[in-house]
């Protein structure tokens, strides 16, 4: 396997809607400030990945509508669609052409907008026999099984609004984040609206119209165009689509990113996330999500989440700052969402992250979740 | 067991930047608009954003003619004839349909621009098309 570095990202504006824009000119905003961000022209692109639901947009075919805005005319270009880890599972396809030599730099964009369409109808087309009609789209699945996780490790409201009021501080240092709620409080996220049991409003992520777009490049190429290149030195996908009733306390066990997370780490040769990692840029769709991923990441003992949280060790100050972006609870437009992780991680590694930029973090993970048990993960270094 | 479900889904689309602005000139003024692109001189129609030809994105609006040649056509019975056409000044060509065609079709002949009445900001603005004459 060759090796492989992500050279330049570039996000647009990420907001409720984007209608100012079609779906072709936001992939293009987003593609334009890679490249720019890259120091590359579009003649430099062997191929392209676009990442997105076409679903939500109601639009078939959407590598084919929006691939021009994405430079891929005459190009080879492909879609994939995973759900929420459609951007992670994109940003992993385009590590694997280029680590296997096909090409020499890819660039990958993800977009959504929700605007356009009805997310939760389109979340809703599960399985028409078992699913439909007694799930509820992304929002009642998920709450559904938040419950038993609440019991099997003791996490209470108080610490999953911590999860929510640190996601949106943190936007609060990021110019491109959808949600700017510098002053939220915790007492706000638990008096705001009652969604599904146990989820709050402010407990949840909000619908994004946005892109975001990585360039990925081989060892030569990384070199020559980026004095700091972020080096993919990990990846891996675990996806899963059981009947949900199969999945033994699914957010306890988590297991595809327990999974993910066991194989990036013996990939990269860290032992202790905690300490080895700078920085993660983990998909929380929901506060509670956030928890539960700590646990699966191994940032902390099962059962300690709720500690991590009111000890501020994932805060910016702390040991290990999770999502300096604000994350999924700030920006979840959903086929970008997974390349907003990897692209915020890789920027954290070439110190371009600004204001919300983690001093000198030379290792950090991304990961994607999606539907009821999909996980990627993805660990960057300074070096390869 | 079969089960039988209907699904509804509805949805807005922005047309963006450079569609919006050959909708409302179709609208307001009855005007044709399309793209020249500073990179490499393609004439697309309708309007973009980003050249067709070339991806760059340095264009300016054009005004087209609403006159043109048939480049291809087909006639499907019961709906139509539906055609491209390259307006004249253009190097793209714009897929439309043919209103009133004569007996004999063919590739090359000339047709002219019919703009509907009520317009609305939609490609059907452009009624269709009519044959004018053979071509060159």
């Amino acid at each position: 396997m060759n090796r492989a570095a992500i050279i330049g990202t570039g996000q647009t504006r990420h907001a409720r809607r984007r209608d100012d824009l079609s779906q072709p000119e936001l992939v293009r905003e987003a593609c334009t400030a890679a490249l720019a961000d890259a120091g590359i022209g579009q003649k430099d692109i062997d191929a392209v990945v676009i990442a997105n639901m076409e679903l939500f947009e109601g639009r078939a075919l959407p590598e084919l509508w929006v691939g021009e805005g994405a430079f891929a005319t005459g190009k080879p270009c492909m879609k994939i669609a995973t759900g929420g880890t459609s951007g992670t599972s994109g940003c992993i396809a385009g590590f694997h052409q280029v680590a296997s030599g096909l090409f020499d730099i890819v660039l990958v964009v993800g977009f959504e907008k929700h605007s356009e369409g009805h997310t939760q109808t389109g979340m809703a087309l599960t399985d028409p026999f078992w699913d439909r009609t007694v799930a509820s789209g992304a929002l009642g699945n998920f709450a559904l099984s938040i419950s038993q996780y609440m019991v099997d490790r003791g996490v209470t409201e108080e610490q999953a609004a911590k999860v929510a009021v640190k996601a949106r501080r943190n936007a609060a240092r990021n110019p491109y984040a959808h949600l700017q709620m510098p002053d939220i409080t915790e007492q706000e996220v638990l008096d705001s609206k009652m969604l599904a049991h146990p989820v709050r409003m402010l407990d949840m992520c909000p619908q994004s119209d946005g892109a975001c777009a990585i360039v990925i490049a081989a060892e030569s190429k990384a070199k020559k165009y980026c004095d700091q290149p972020a080096w993919i030195r990990a990846t891996a996908t675990r996806h899963q689509q059981p009947y949900i009733g199969d999945i033994d306390h699914r957010l306890t066990s988590m297991e595809t990113l327990r999974s993910a997370a066991r194989s990036v780490y013996a990939a990269a040769g860290i032992r202790d996330p905690l300490k080895e990692l700078d920085v993660a840029e983990i998909y929380e769709p929901v506060s509670y999500a956030e928890l539960a991923w700590y646990e699966a990441l191994g940032f902390c003992e099962d059962g300690e989440a709720g500690r991590l949280i009111e000890d501020g060790v994932t805060e910016m100050d702390g040991e290990l700052p999770v999502n300096p972006s604000g994350g999924v609870l700030s920006t979840n437009p959903v086929g970008a969402s997974g390349v907003i992780r990897v692209a915020e991680a890789a920027s954290q590694i070439m110190g371009r992250a600004g204001e919300h930029q983690v001093q000198g973090a030379k290792t950090a993970l991304a990961t994607g979740y999606g539907v009821y048990a999909w996980a990627d993960a993805m660990i960057l270094g300074t070096a390869p | 067991m079969i089960r039988e479900e209907k699904i509804q889904i509805p949805f807005v689309y922005a047309a963006g930047q450079a569609g919006s602005r050959f909708l409302v000139a179709l609208r307001d003024d009855g005007r044709i608009m399309g793209s020249a692109c500073a990179a490499c001189g393609h004439v697309s129609v309708p309007t973009r954003s980003f050249c067709p030809a070339c991806s760059e994105s340095d264009l300016s609006d054009v005004e087209l003619a609403g006159e043109g040649n048939l480049v291809s056509w087909t006639e499907i019975p019961g709906r139509g004839v539906f055609a491209l056409i390259n307006l004249d000044g253009a190097d793209g060509a714009l897929l439309h349909r043919l209103i009133d065609s004569p007996d004999k079709l063919a590739v090359g002949q000339r047709v002219r621009a019919q703009f509907a009445e009520t317009r609305k900001a939609h490609i059907s603005d452009l009624a269709g098309f009519v044959v004018t004459g053979a071509g060159p």
